[in-house]
C-alpha cells in the first residue's frame, strides 16, 4: 500500500481590507458621537418651531450655558435632580451666585450686583407644560441676574 | 557565496480585528443621533415700565436691543381654554381666532406704517401649553419681531369685550 501525502489546502484570507473598513467605522461613530449633550434629558419631549434656528454663532457656541430642563408637571430637572417650586428658585439662586462668584475670580473685584451675568440659561420645556412654572422659572432667572435666554424646540417632527 | 535566507514576518492580525470590531460594536450601541433642536434667543430684562404703540417713537431706545423700556409695544393677550390649547389672541385691541388669523392680522399691522412698535409683550394664560406658545413665537419670528417679552395675564386681560 503506497502511501500517498495528503493536500491539506490551508486558506488563509486577506483580513486587512476588513481591519481598514472597521478602523474607519470606529472613527466615523468617534466623530459623530456627542457626549456633552448629557444636560439634555430625553424625557422632555419639546414642542415643534420651524423658525427656530439650530445654533450656528460661534460666539454663542462658547458662552457659558445653564440648560434647564422643564418637565411637564413644571419641575426642573437639573443635574439628574428634580426640583419643584421653591426650591427651583433656590437653586437658580445658587447658580446665579456660583456664576457671580466664577465672574469676581476672573475680574479680580467685586461684581455689581444689578448687573447682567454672562451665562445663558437654555430652557428647554416639555411641550404639555402649562406657562406658569416656566413664567416662575423664567422670573427667578431674571431676578437673579441671568438676562440671555434660549428657548428650545424642535425644527421639524 | 552565501545564500541569503529571506524570512516572512506574519503579524497576527485577527486579535486586532477582534479588538476592533468590540469598539465598533461599544460606539454603535452607544450612538444616539440627536435630533435635530433649534432655539429662539432673546434678552429678557426684569419686567419694566412700557409706552403704548400709538406714543411718540424714540430712536435712542428702538436702536438698543437692550432697553426696553420707553418702548413702543404691542400688547398680546393669549387666552387658553380648558385643555390649555390656544383659544382666543388679542393683538392690540382686535380680538382673533386662529393661527392664520393672527398671522395675517400681525403681518398687517407690520405693512402700516403708521402703527409701528419696537416690541411686544405676551400676556399668557397660565394654563397654556409651551408648545402653543411656541407656535405664537414662531409667528412673531417668521415676521422678523425679535423683541419679544412675557408677562401671566391677570383675571381681566384678554376679557371679550
Amino acid at each position: 500500500m503506497s502511501a500517498s501525502s495528503s493536500n491539506t489546502l490551508k486558506a488563509e484570507p486577506n483580513l486587512t481590507p476588513l481591519l481598514d473598513v472597521v478602523f474607519q467605522l470606529i472613527t466615523f461613530f468617534m466623530l459623530v458621537i456627542n457626549f456633552s449633550n448629557e444636560n439634555y434629558d430625553s424625557r422632555i419631549k419639546l414642542p415643534v418651531a420651524g423658525s427656530a434656528r439650530p445654533l450656528d454663532d460661534p460666539g454663542k457656541a462658547q458662552e457659558d450655558r445653564l440648560v434647564l430642563n422643564i418637565d411637564s408637571k413644571g419641575q426642573l430637572l437639573f443635574n439628574g435632580k428634580m426640583f419643584s417650586g421653591g426650591q427651583a428658585v433656590e437653586q437658580i439662586k445658587f447658580e446665579a451666585q456660583l456664576a457671580r462668584e466664577n465672574l469676581r475670580a476672573l475680574r479680580g473685584k467685586k461684581v455689581d450686583p444689578n448687573e447682567g451675568l454672562p451665562v445663558r440659561v437654555v430652557i428647554r420645556a416639555d411641550r404639555d407644560t402649562p406657562f406658569t412654572p416656566i413664567y416662575g422659572i423664567i422670573t427667578a432667572c431674571q431676578t437673579n441676574g441671568f438676562r440671555k435666554f434660549d428657548l428650545k424646540a424642535m425644527t421639524g417632527e | 557565496m552565501k545564500r541569503q535566507k529571506t524570512e516572512d514576518v506574519e503579524v497576527p492580525i485577527t486579535p486586532m480585528l477582534d479588538m476592533a470590531f468590540q469598539l465598533l460594536t461599544f460606539f454603535i450601541l452607544t450612538y444616539h443621533p440627536a435630533p435635530a433642536e433649534g432655539q429662539f434667543s432673546m434678552n429678557l430684562l426684569p419686567a419694566q415700565p412700557v409706552v403704548s404703540m400709538d406714543a411718540p417713537a424714540t430712536n435712542e431706545a428702538a436702536n438698543n436691543n437692550d432697553l426696553p423700556a420707553g418702548l413702543k409695544t404691542l400688547p398680546t393677550v393669549l387666552r387658553a381654554n380648558a385643555d390649555g390649547m390656544l383659544a382666543r389672541v388679542t393683538l392690540g385691541e382686535n380680538q382673533i381666532e386662529g393661527m392664520d388669523a393672527f398671522s395675517k392680522e400681525l403681518a398687517s399691522i407690520l405693512k402700516d406704517p403708521t402703527l409701528p412698535f419696537d416690541q411686544t409683550v405676551i400676556k399668557v394664560d397660565p394654563q397654556l401649553k409651551y408648545s402653543e406658545l411656541m407656535k405664537v413665537i414662531n409667528i412673531f419670528s417668521d415676521l422678523k419681531v425679535n423683541k419679544i417679552s412675557f408677562a401671566e395675564m391677570g383675571p381681566d386681560d384678554g376679557a371679550p369685550q
